[in-house]
């Protein structure tokens, strides 16, 4: 995992707002986005559709509960 | 035909949406049968089986286990034998369509979902949303307003005043007055498909060398591009596109005011449109066009459709008209003209691109935007009267305050140019600031609470005339920092305060109010609406209560708005007066402007 991402405590949000037809496909571009960004844990948390396009709230987990958390080591 | 419909939380305690859905089933015919929370799957089943149910929603609240629970509860419904007689949904804070068409479920339905769609999906039929907000109107600011003073003391120094500065100005005159009489005559004529060669060259003449090389030389300002044609057309399909698909918000809940105004100026009009697009979306009522300050410090405009990178948006005939084709029926739009050389003609651009209001005031041009006050005064007349023709209320802001003049100071210059704009026939909108100023910070007004000279404001204010309010701009200014949370909060209580106070129009921030390393971006413009708009629906007809303070405040600032403009009418010469700081000091932090200096003709 990017070394910089093992830093951060669960999760990194991406808030933004998507020019799109509906709220699916805001959510469907996000997710795609956040897949090339290397984010394979997504979930949308928010996401409202109005007029031009949708407010977005996108989650990428990098530690779930459980997980073996990067930060424990120490910071090189 | 009524359907038979079991409703099961598929959790430990959660079942509020489940009961609102039954009530909507039941009222439209269904019969029903509510499961109480924490029923295993196999119970649910049995359920099922037992009441013969045509369908089951089953909700879901917590997130945890939310795949397995659910996709367990699927597999009994296979086993059992009843899948293919039964529809199932699923909906809850934890279900998110894709998620339940993945486990086999023939709805989901996420958080927010009104009760209706429950219904229709009962019922086998599409869900259509209601058109909320398409029945919106432009607000009209003005128009139960008299503007009859109540303090007959303060009345008759503002006479004073008012007529001293006509009878000056009427002598006088300025590049920015003659070009604004000269882009009048340039529209008009192009309206009527005649050349206009010879006037365009009467107004590079009045114009700094900038402005006037593209009149004679065709070339732009250094900072600003030309849109394409290919650009241009993109953006009218963009605009036609999102029109369609446009239902704003109601943001105001039970409250018919105040209106509430964002604030736009990107630098390109592009980007403007698409924010101004994202703000009617989330319920804003009208827009402030915000142009560039170096815009305001220089003679003359220039023409086409004009972008750059700079804060403010470059005013064009054309940038106006195109965002004014873009703005949506009800949305109110102002183009502020309040404190550069190019005051008149910003009017008349105004007035002729459709625009419903505008922004004048002497005072702050003067002391706190650096125009030279005889330049501003011989301008600001002129504009008022073109406001005036145009039929543009327009506010006076007290942006001066922001600089460290105090409130009461601010509000004797307010309180000219509103009563000058009586006198020449236009409707002038008092907007005091509601922030957090450095008079305040000095004098410690608000070290207990936000609300209480803001307040005293308003109070001191009605006391003198009945007039419409607009605090800006925005309210909260100096409160927000560049947390988002903590911005968007603080201009949702700011705008709370205001709708307590019963104003009639507020300008908010966005969450980027305090960051200042770049542009604003759209989804900010999304926060402070939803902030704004959470805030109306906590409060309903629910109001802030000031302290016993606020009284008091508001009897202090009625005393020095009379002091001020004692000293002005004794110094006999409104300029004068803007010069010797009887509006506000070197020491408050005014300062009278350079630009422009000299270029007054005639007295």
């Amino acid at each position: 995992m990017n070394k910089y991402l093992e830093r951060i405590v669960d999760a990194l949000d991406i808030e933004t707002f998507v020019i799109c037809r509906d709220e699916d496909e805001g959510m469907d571009i996000i997710r795609k986005m956040m897949g090339e960004m290397g984010l394979k844990d997504v979930d949308i948390v928010f996401c409202q559709h109005r007029g031009p396009g949708a407010r977005i709230r996108a989650r990428g987990y990098i530690f779930r509960s459980g997980d073996h958390y990067g930060w424990l080591k120490e910071a090189e | 035909m009524g359907k038979k419909v079991v409703l099961a939380p598929l959790d430990p305690v959660h079942d509020i949406g489940l009961k609102m859905i039954r009530r909507g089933l039941e009222q439209a015919g269904h019969q029903t049968w509510l499961f109480p929370p924490d029923y295993s799957p196999q119970e649910i089943v049995n359920g099922i089986i037992e009441h013969k149910a045509d369908v089951v929603l089953i909700s879901r609240t917590l997130g945890y286990g939310v795949e397995e629970i659910l996709a367990r509860f699927v597999d009994l419904v296979d086993a059992a034998g009843v899948r293919e007689k039964v529809k199932l949904g699923v909906g809850g804070m934890a279900i998110r369509a894709e998620l339940a068409a993945e486990l086999g479920f023939d709805a989901g339905f996420g958080p927010g979902t009104p009760v209706e769609a429950a219904v229709a999906f009962v019922e086998g039929r599409e869900f259509k949303p209601s058109r909320e907000g398409t029945e919106k109107k432009k607000i009209d600011m003005v128009g139960t307003y008299d503007y009859s003073f109540n303090n007959a003391s303060i009345k008759a120094m503002l006479d004073n005043i008012t007529n001293q500065i006509i009878e000056w100005s009427a002598k006088r005159s300025s590049p920015g007055v003659e070009r604004a009489q000269l882009r009048e005559e340039i529209l008009k004529q192009e309206g009527l498909g005649r050349d206009t060669a010879s006037l365009r060259k009467e107004y590079a003449k009045l114009c700094d060398d900038v402005i006037a090389d593209y009149y004679t030389k065709g070339s732009l300002h250094a900072q600003t591009r030309g849109l394409e044609q290919a650009e241009l057309d993109s953006l009218e399909q963009y605009v036609e596109r999102t029109r369609a698909r446009m239902r704003p918000l109601d943001i105001r809940h039970t409250r018919k005011k105040p209106a509430v105004f964002v604030q736009y100026g990107t630098g390109c009009p592009f980007m403007d449109i698409a924010h101004i697009k994202i703000a009617e979306g989330w319920g804003a009522d009208g827009v402030v066009h915000f142009d560039p300050s170096w815009g305001a410090r220089t003679e003359g405009f220039l023409e086409g459709y004009l972008t750059h990178q700079q804060d403010g948006s470059v005013i064009t005939p054309e940038n106006l008209r195109c965002i004014r084709s873009a703005l949506e029926e009800s949305s109110l739009w102002q183009v502020r003209a309040h404190r550069g050389l190019n005051t008149p003609e910003t009017v008349v651009l105004a007035g002729e691109c459709g625009a419903d209001l505008t922004k004048i005031n002497i005072v702050y041009g003067a002391l706190g935007a650096g125009t030279d006050p005889s330049r501003l005064t011989v301008d600001a007349v002129a504009a008022i009267k073109y406001a005036a023709r145009y039929n543009l209320p327009f506010d006076v802001v007290t942006n001066e305050e922001l600089c460290g003049v105090p409130a009461h100071k601010a509000f004797a210059g307010m309180l000219i140019v509103a009563n000058l704009a009586l006198a020449l026939g236009a409707k002038p909108i008092l907007q005091p600031l509601f922030c957090y100023s450095p008079e305040v910070m000095i004098n410690k007004a608000m070290e207990d609470n936000y609300i209480d000279f803001n307040a005293a404001k308003l109070i001191a204010l009605r006391q003198i005339v009945d007039a419409p309010i607009w605090p800006g701009a925005p309210i909260g200014f100096l409160t927000q920092n560049e947390d988002r949370v903590q911005s968007s909060v603080s201009t949702g209580l700011h705008a709370g305060l205001a709708a307590s106070l019963g104003v009639d129009a507020i300008s908010i921030a966005s969450a980027d109010e305090a960051y200042s390393g770049g542009p604003i971006a759209g989804a900010s413009r999304v926060d402070t609406l939803q902030s704004v708009r959470e805030t109306f629906r906590f409060m309903g007809q629910a109001k802030i209560e000031p302290t016993r303070q606020a009284e008091d405040m508001a009897g202090e600032l009625l005393a020095g708005i009379e002091t001020a403009l004692r000293e002005t009418v004794q110094v006999g010469d409104f300029v004068a007066a803007l010069h010797e700081g009887v509006l506000g000091n070197r020491d408050e932090g005014a300062y009278p402007g350079r630009s422009g200096k000299d270029t007054v003709t005639g007295g």
